[in-house]
């Protein structure tokens, strides 16, 4: 298998050898923007199939299976007609608003894919803030939600703005307290710097117990956080048709539900390279023959592995489990997510303390 | 005390949503469970449940004969007006005059499947098919006589 | 003028703007976006001066938390969505003046001050060092106003459980009795 380590050095050696060095970050930030495009709608495409797919063999249906072997290009031929459709802007509609909205959710999920290490050596930024960064920039997407509820002039898009609103705000913390405990293991919040802290064993297994708590955490705070079943009041099909998307037709529906998928795809990154090592191949301690045959998988296989791992696992937690209710949600994220990751925070920084971690 | 249920409560409340995890999981990795039928390619094979009810048809046997005896109970029970019961005096070779359907209309387009007429009919002559490819290009097509052309009642059914 | 001048001015020029159409636009959900674009604004404008960790923090306090707040605010109030009247002319001239006077209070303390090229090493602490000057005892740390706003927000805190709670039967019983 291809591998994408070292690629980013010869492409940059050989455009400063071509060009000045003006010229040469110019053209970089050009093909950086060209691929992490491409890299979303390939994401969208792959990432929607897959879901319908898991959701089809959980229950016990074979899903889509007619354009293309085994429904391949199913999402290619719905991503046509959403381009064809006609996107509709309801009458009383504030325009400006409602045209913006989808772009700044679109926006953010770019933003966010900055400082995610896809393979060694292989990071559009490795900015010093790296986790501080993701969940700082990650905050701006509710305001995309917010507006485009508002700007629908509709009770079901209000509601579900306010309702995502109000959920992605509580489960930011927990999100975040999962996030730190991992920061206090590494000491630093550089992407490249938790990753390299992983050479000898990922954190779930050298944090012991609580880094297993920490992971669980972060799931349900992030699946929360994406809006995603059993967190999904925000879309609540039964009871808000589609919440704040209810308006949105053609291709801004389908950048809403692009931005669904990469969010997803981002968080399921992060938690990758926080509790298992992102690029980092599995290494038991010091034995040398172990990980070297490890050594032999490309680092971007394994980063693909680990992320699709947990988006797999997402998924799943989608096709189980039933939603909540407005105040269970609540209830969930105030008086256990949130006491419990205070606790296992404060467990985590004597554990880093006293040094009891591999 | 509190702190005991407390931890009960995330216990518990954990290993149920793990029973359910396993549950899915079963079936996400057994693809043989798989129940969906593959409706236009497997028609010749479809099994449909004996107690679908697709739409009100009238048996005949080999002689094309029926058993319906033109009572109209099926008309008075239905609540659509769906059915039609046009019946004749036939005379028998005795020279005795006796009821008889002429046809037994039947209007698709109406007909909520909602067995009353099948209830109602005292000589089991009519039955609920399986059958559920009903569209047509055309309504009238939906108005259908359910005694076959030329079928008489079967003997000693009165 | 080099880009990075010119990323400058056009991160300037998205803050002023954003800031003027704020307080000139007439629907209510709209100032508080354009309020977030101005502090999404300066939040890059920390970015390009490199300072990351301040640039993070403003955008989870100010954009995340203060923005969606009065967002929210905007929702729970009726009629978020009418236009507003215009402002009656005094009230304009007023406001107008109000802010011209205290431009011209900032650009004259600015010219007095007169910024003489610095020549030292550029200012890149690291997040270390940050977290170890909030909490150092030595002359130049922030302990103790690090620790004074810690019990400010706690007692806030508390203070919003405080008026949240559902009034338990005991004391519902005990505020009956109060006021016999
Ligand atoms: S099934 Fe019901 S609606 Fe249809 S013909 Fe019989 S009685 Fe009428
Ligand atoms: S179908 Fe049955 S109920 Fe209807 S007319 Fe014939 S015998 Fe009577």
């Amino acid at each position: 298998m291809f591998s994408l380590e070292g690629i980013t050095t010869n492409v940059q050696d050989w455009l400063l050898m071509k060009f000045n060095p003006t010229m040469a970050l110019a053209i970089e930030c050009v093909i950086v923007i060209l691929l992490s495009i491409s890299l979303f709608a390939l994401l969208g495409l792959v990432l929607v199939l897959m879901e319908r797919k898991v959701a089809a063999h959980i229950q016990i249906r074979l899903g889509p299976n007619r354009v293309g072997p085994g429904g391949m290009f199913q999402t290619v031929a719905d991503t046509l007609k959403l381009i064809m459709k006609e996107g509709l802007v309801p009458d009383k509609a504030d325009k400006f608003l409602f045209n913006l909205a989808p772009f700044v959710v679109m926006m953010v999920g770019m933003l966010l894919l900055a400082p995610i290490a896809f393979a060694k050596n292989f990071q559009i930024w490795d900015i010093s803030i790296g986790v501080l960064y993701i969940s700082s920039v990650s905050s701006l997407s509710v305001i995309g939600i917010l507006m485009a509820g508002w700007a629908s002039n509709n009770k079901y898009s209000l509601i579900g703005a306010m309702r995502s609103g109000a959920q992605i705000v509580s489960y930011e913390l927990s999100a975040g307290f999962a996030v730190l405990t991992i920061v206090v293991l590494t000491g630093s919040l550089q992407i490249s710097e938790i990753v390299n802290a992983q050479q000898n064993g990922w954190w779930i297994f050298k944090g012991h117990i609580p880094a297993v708590i920490a992971f669980v955490l972060y799931i349900i705070a992030v699946t929360a956080e994406t809006n995603r079943a059993p967190f999904d009041l925000a879309e609540a099909e039964s009871e808000l048709t589609a919440g704040f998307h209810t308006e949105y037709s053609g291709m801004r529906f389908a950048l809403f539900f692009l931005a669904e998928y990469i969010n997803i795809f981002i968080v399921c990154a992060i938690g990758a390279t926080l509790f298992f090592g992102g690029w980092m191949p599995l290494h038991i301690g010091n034995w040398e023959a172990f990980n070297h045959l490890m050594d032999y998988i490309p680092s971007s296989v394994w980063f693909m592995g680990k992320t699709f791992f947990l988006i797999f696992l997402i998924m799943w937690f989608r096709w189980t489990f039933p939603r909540l209710r407005v105040d269970q949600l609540l209830n969930l994220e105030w008086k256990y997510l949130l006491p419990i990751s205070l606790f296992n925070l404060l467990l985590v920084a004597v554990i880093a303390i006293l040094g009891w971690h591999f | 005390m509190f702190l005991k249920e407390y931890i009960t409560d995330v216990v518990t409340g954990v290993i149920s949503l793990l029973k359910g995890m396993r549950k899915t999981g079963y079936y996400f990795t057994h693809p043989k469970e798989i129940i969906t039928e593959q409706y236009p390619d497997n028609r010749a094979t479809l099994l449909m449940s004996d107690r679908f009810k697709g739409e009100v048809v009238m048996p005949h046997d080999a002689n094309n004969e029926h058993t319906c005896t033109g009572c109209t109970a099926c008309e008075l029970a239905c609540p659509n007006g769906t059915i039609k019961v046009v019946t004749k005096f036939e005379t028998s070779p005795e020279g005795k005059k006796k009821k008889a359907i002429d046809a037994l209309v039947y209007r698709l387009e109406l007909c909520t499947m909602c067995n009353l007429c099948i209830v109602a009919c005292p000589s089991d002559a009519i039955k609920m098919a399986p059958n559920f490819e009903h569209s047509v290009f055309d309504r009238t097509k939906l108005t259908k006589v359910l005694n076959q052309p030329g079928s008489k009642i079967r003997k000693g059914i009165e | 003028m080099n880009t990075s001048t010119i990323i400058f001015y056009a991160i300037a020029a998205l803050i002023l703007g954003a800031a003027i159409l704020a307080v000139t636009t007439l629907k209510i959900f709209r100032s508080a976006i354009w309020l977030l674009f101005s502090l999404v604004g300066i939040a890059a404008l920390y970015f390009w001066m490199q300072v990351e960790f301040i640039a993070a923090i403003q955008i989870v306090v100010y954009v995340g938390g203060i923005v969606v707040l009065i967002i929210f605010s905007i929702f729970l109030t009726q009629q978020s969505g009418k236009e507003m009247d215009k402002p009656a002319k005094g009230k304009m001239i007023f406001s107008a003046l109000a802010a011209l006077f205290g431009t011209a209070f900032t650009i004259n303390l600015i010219s007095h001050y007169g910024f003489n090229n610095i020549s030292a090493a550029p200012f890149n602490p690291s997040v270390d060092e940050i977290g170890m000057q909030m909490l150092s005892t030595t002359s130049h740390g922030f302990i103790l106003p690090f620790e004074v706003v810690s019990m400010l927000l706690l007692a806030a805190m508390v203070g919003c459980i405080v008026i949240a709670m559902k009034p338990t039967e005991a004391t519902i019983v005990h505020l009956n009795k109060k006021e016999d």
